[in-house]
């Protein structure tokens, strides 16, 4: 190559005379980028404490710091996060694995003080702390600083297609509306192993599910250990708060889910799915449970109801060596369980795998026995230690509007059909309620419409006197109802059973209904008298709630016993009724009318049964 | 890896594993005693490049496994043959209580540094290696630092005065 | 004449980052030099075997400050090799377009050391300038200036804001607008020639045998390039030149530094016109509950300053059991440089030691 020239440098001279390229900051600023890195800022309306943020920080430079005025919801921590700017390296992994989206970093980058401890700090934004954010006319970068900060100056926030999480759920099998429509077969298949460990590693392990849950299941646990193919381990941690699984993993109201902290962009952990699965992969509950040898400690309880609550009593007393005894007039366990939930939801199988554990653990069954008629329920009061009153609601309620007695009643036909001969169902079914359970009375009456008329045209209606919007039944309930071809005939009062000469069922007379709800929430439906119409049917079901029945109860036991103001009975804090040695838990006591809830109140009279005859 | 050098390697030595090719990486493990004439068995066959020479502390196992990665240098541009795509992971497991072995350098001289900072930082003694004086660290440590048995956290708060927590005086919000 | 020895460094003029020379010199020749690296040395490997898979993402950029990029998508490549987490088509283009950006923009920070240690100010300058104006590319694609944080196991981190193409393409033609200011006033100045020409010499033999790659290389005239040999990303995707030099001297390294510079902004135009659509990332596991099989792999791509390699293995746990970097100014720095340095005279120091692009983060890791 040959030598270059001296000279070639002077052809750039130009330059002498051209502007210079630099900034003349702070009078020139130079806006940082859209996505720019900078201080956080965290939306405290939508911030639920979880913690992610804090857990994925490789620096720790996040810890959860307890904000004692706030009011967390369900599903939400007392907490919040608090950020120190010596450790963070403002890498944005708080942001992509956030949850509701909360933690976002905006644009602002200054801070210069004297004092280190301003480098630690809460974020917030402009929603929760006007004074910090100002508007731009009232910001001036020479002030810039944590406490002075551009108001709507978001950087580099959350994209739901770049989450660290994964938001949607796997995909749970399920047969089809047209085949589950004609048969009770079970319409969730459940997962097989691998989808079943693929759902279980979405888990982010913040336990807010664990607060939301009523029995305080070890969820974030035993979905670890699911994800890491150990069943038996997963089983042991559910049986520790709860000992029906089988039964839970397919009827469970799910409050867990409710509170998922992936709910906000996503679908929520298939928690009851997974505890489903652990159930049914496990063969043999007692080959993966430990059963620790207690020493009897002599004492006997009786148990009213082998419901949920009833069931979960027994478990947990025969586990601390006391004696059990279950009451119950069904001549199997579950108690609501076993006849509430159709087949297609809950087999009886899986009832009786539950039940059949608690069994062989040494609590006695009497089923086929009804406390006050073949045992007298003072009996039970003076001869053993402890009494637990787990009755649940066993009476359906009736709208008593004129022919009303040509009504079939939700409870009667669901325990039919389940235990018992199979109804003989019409071609027009109109089923009144707009709950859970009058969902499962139309969904069966449906089935056997289909099973009984398998060539004729058949309808199921379901009247409701609440609208769409104010249905009490599940979101999802809904959707398979609708699935399946059930009519829905939503803000519709019945009136009136109407008869054809024979006394047979014609029809529902119905009015438009105005509103369900006074003013102060309570029940009282009022309508429009005018807007009337017929509904034509020959058969008429009501499923519009139920009660419990106490009549086994001495009217001078009863009088002693007392209700809170929601009609239900009271218990203390140990789960003692007003009747010394008499618990209580389950439906009649608590307002949420599920089987957690039951199993919730279980561990409470347990502790207090146990504290009382000890 | 082509076949005739796969050929040559399994009847030269004894109780080398060649491991199939995943992605354009073959595993080869070798006897320590032979690990030098692999090396240079290898480098007269193309796979002239030294990449890095590495070790790990398989603690649980009780042995130091030192790591050759070899590649080959191409000899023209836009002939590839898969040999220039390859890297050779070459292992040997030497004793944790022993921890011995011979330099490379007269195969490879970037062998050197490699061997240096292994000394330096798992404590492992390279036999004819001319300066095995420290090359990265400042201070003495009675366990080599990289070895799995050394508590970098334990050591921190050992050694060093405690990270004053920022923000502990006053919870301003 | 009687020897004496030096201290060169650490904190020197002519020299980027900490990192020092003890020469053994005899009046204005060197007889020995001895590199002492360690000045920045972190312990990342060590760190890194306390960290998750995902958080450890977060710091392999912060090795070196100079590319952190070709940190972050070797250690994406080796999570990926280990994990078998496929890429989107899209994000391989992404990813070369990025790296080829970080290529220009490191080189740039590259002729700024090698001018501002050579007294040309001027151009030092307009290199630093021009950095900049990649950096603000950097800034908005990934919303950081130095640290990008960008490229994680699985494909980008985020897609290109709208109208970035036309960013990218503006920034690149007005940098590319100045090269004939910058050949006038640096490539083509006699002064550059007169003081690089001939000096640090490696020549292409003891370059192999020292393990050599990059720019030391492609000096001598061989065109070996990890891009080249064993293709990642997209670069097998688009047809491009390796440029290289014959003499192997500080003068002929420049030049490649150059020519590559140029080079990389051709491939990045042809990379734009051919990037597909779709999606940039294949979502990792939950980074809580994130294990990786018991298995070991050597990832290797070409970072600005030669061949990066990663020995990274797992034993099946959450986090890296060993993770070890190979850094191209490790074998320049420690091995190669010392040999230069025998016979050259004190004032060539930096000159040598910046044109083998020595990064002393990078030795010491």
């Amino acid at each position: 190559m040959a030598k270059p020239s001296l000279l070639s440098p002077l052809k750039s001279a130009g330059f002498l005379f051209k502007k210079p390229k630099t900034l003349r900051y702070p009078f020139e600023l130079k806006e940082p980028a859209q996505r720019y890195r900078g201080f956080h800022l965290n939306d405290w309306g939508q911030c639920t404490g979880c913690g992610n943020c804090a857990d994925i920080c490789p620096n720790d430079a996040i810890q959860m710091v307890e904000i004692p005025e706030l009011e967390p919801k369900l599903g939400e921590k007392k907490e919040r996060p608090k950020l120190d700017y010596g450790r963070c390296c403002f890498c944005g992994l708080c942001v992509d694995i956030c949850p509701p989206g909360s933690l976002r970093l905006s644009r602002d980058y200054f801070h210069i003080h004297f004092d280190t401890d301003t480098f630690t700090f809460l974020p917030k934004d402009e929603k929760a702390n006007q004074e910090n954010f100002l508007p731009a006319e009232k910001y001036s970068v020479l002030k810039a600083s944590l406490s002075h900060r551009k108001e709507n100056y978001e950087g580099f926030v959350s994209d739901l297609q770049y989450t660290l999480f994964e938001p949607e759920r796997v995909h749970m099998p399920e047969v089809s509306p047209e085949e589950r429509k004609v048969s009770f077969i079970e319409q969730v298949i459940g997962y097989n192993r691998e989808e079943a460990q693929k759902e279980a590693g979405r888990c982010l392990g913040c336990q807010l599910c664990e607060e939301a849950c009523p029995a305080h299941l070890k969820i974030s646990d035993y979905i670890k250990a699911i994800f890491e193919n150990k069943t038996d381990e997963s089983l042991q941690k559910i049986f520790e708060d709860n000992p029906i699984p089988a039964i839970c993993g397919r009827v469970c109201m799910k409050h867990c889910e409710d509170a998922c902290s992936l709910r906000f962009r996503g679908e929520p952990l298939a928690i009851r799915w997974l505890k489903r699965y652990v159930a049914d992969t496990t063969k043999d509950y007692k080959s993966a449970l430990e059963q620790k040898h207690v020493k009897p400690s002599g004492k006997t309880v009786a148990v009213i109801g082998a419901g949920p609550g009833g069931l979960a009593v027994a478990y947990f007393l025969i586990l601390k060596g006391h004696q059990v005894v279950v009451f119950d007039e069904l001549p199997g366990g579950g108690g609501t369980m076993r006849i509430g939930p159709p087949l297609y939801r809950l087999p009886l199988e899986s009832i009786d795998k539950d039940v059949d554990y608690i069994h062989s653990l040494g609590v006695e069954f009497k089923f086929n026995t009804k406390v006050g008629r073949d045992v007298s329920f003072e009996y039970l009061l003076k001869n053993y230690d402890a009494v637990f009153l787990g009755i649940g609601t066993t009476l359906s309620r009736s709208t008593k509007v004129k022919n009303s007695k040509k009504c079939l009643l939700a409870l009667d036909f669901l325990k039919d059909n389940k235990i018992g001969k199979q109804c003989k169902v019409g071609k027009e079914v109109i089923v009144i309620g707009g709950g859970n359970v009058a969902m499962d009375v139309a969904r069966e009456a449906l089935r056997l419409q289909h099973m009984q008329y398998p060539k004729n045209s058949v309808v199921t209606k379901a009247v409701s006197l609440e609208d769409w919007d104010e249905m009490p039944a599940t979101k999802e309930e809904i959707e398979e109802a609708k699935e399946e071809g059930i009519q829905f005939h939503p803000a519709w009062g019945p009136k009136e059973v109407v008869l054809d000469e024979k006394g047979c069922v014609k029809g529902l007379l119905c009015m438009k209904v105005k509103s369900v709800f006074d003013k102060q929430g309570r029940f009282a439906p009022t309508f429009y008298e005018e807007k009337e119409r017929l509904l034509e049917g020959d058969m008429i079901i009501e499923a519009i709630g139920q009660a419990p029945d106490f009549s086994f109860i001495s009217k001078k036991l009863f009088d002693q016993l007392k209700f809170t103001k929601y009609k239900k009975v009271y218990v203390d804090k140990n789960g003692m009724t007003s009747i010394t040695g008499l618990f209580a838990g389950g439906d009649i006591v608590n307002v949420n009318l599920d089987a957690v809830t039951a199993i919730a109140d279980a561990k409470i009279a347990v502790e207090g049964i146990d504290k009382y005859i000890c | 890896m082509k076949d005739p050098l796969k050929d040559k390697l399994t009847s030269a030595f004894d109780g080398i594993q060649i491991q199939p090719a995943d992605r354009n990486q073959i595993s080869i493990t070798a006897n320590k005693e032979s690990i030098l004439s692999v090396l240079s068995l290898l480098k007269s066959n193309g796979y002239n490049h030294l990449a890095l020479i590495s070790c790990v502390d398989w603690i649980e196992e009780k042995r130091f496994e030192l790591v050759y990665i070899l590649s080959a240098y191409m000899e023209k541009d836009k002939h590839f043959t898969d040999m220039e795509k390859t890297n050779i992971i070459l292992k040997t497991s030497i004793y944790r209580e022993k921890p011995q072995f011979i330099s490379a350098i007269p195969i490879f001289e970037n062998a050197e540094p490699y061997e240096r900072e292994i000394h330096e930082l798992y404590g492992i003694h390279f036999e004819g290696h001319p300066r095995l004086t420290p090359l990265f660290l400042e201070r003495e440590y009675k366990t080599p630092p990289f070895r799995k048995d050394f508590d970098t956290r334990k050591y921190v708060s050992d050694v060093f005065d405690p990270i004053p927590f920022v923000g502990k005086k006053a919870d301003k919000r | 004449m009687r020897e004496l020895e030096l201290y060169f460094g650490p904190q020197h003029l002519g020299m980027v980052g900490n990192f020092s020379i003890t020469l053994k010199v005899e009046g204005d020749r060197i007889l020995k030099a001895t590199a002492n690296p360690g000045y920045l040395h972190r312990g990342f490997e060590k760190l890194m075997e306390l960290r998750s898979w995902i958080k450890n993402f977060p710091m392999v950029c912060r090795i070196n400050v100079v590319e952190p990029d070709s940190m972050e998508m070797i250690y994406a490549m080796g999570v990926e090799k280990l994990a078998g987490i496929e890429v989107p088509e899209r994000a391989h283009y992404i990813r070369s377009i990025y790296l080829e950006l970080a290529r220009v923009g490191s080189h740039l920070f590259g002729l700024w050391a090698y001018a501002n240690m050579l007294g040309f100010d001027t151009v030092a300058q307009w290199a630093m300038y021009h950095r900049d104006l990649v950096l603000d590319l950097f800034e908005e694609l990934t919303g950081g200036r130095v640290y990008h944080i960008y490229i994680w196991p699985g494909g980008v981190r985020r897609d290109f804001p709208e109208g970035f193409k036309d960013k990218i393409v503006n920034t690149l033609h007005s940098i590319g607008g100045c090269v004939p200011d910058y050949d006038n006033t640096f490539f083509n100045n006699r002064l550059f020639y007169e003081r690089a020409k001939g000096i640090g010499t490696v020549t292409r033999e003891e370059a192999l045998a020292m393990g050599g790659t990059g720019q030391v290389l492609r000096a001598t005239g061989m065109q070996y390039d990890v891009r080249r040999v064993e293709p990642y990303a997209a670069y097998d995707k688009v047809p491009w030149e390796v440029p290289t030099r014959e003499d192997g001297d500080a003068y002929s390294r420049i030049w490649v530094v150059r020519d590559e510079m140029i080079e990389s902004v051709h491939m990045i135009f042809k990379l734009l016109d051919a990037m597909p659509e779709g999606e940039v990332y294949n979502r990792i596991p939950n980074p809580f509950k994130w294990t990786i099989p018991n298995k070991e792999a050597y990832v290797r791509c070409e970072s600005s300053r030669g061949e990066l390699g990663l020995y990274l293995v797992s034993n099946g746990g959450d986090k890296p059991y060993r993770v070890h970097f190979r850094t191209p100014s490790y074998t320049h720095g420690l091995t190669i440089l010392e040999k230069a340095l025998k016979n050259a005279s004190i004032a060539d120091v930096g000159n040598i030691m910046i044109s083998l692009y020595v990064v002393a983060p990078e030795i010491d890791r």
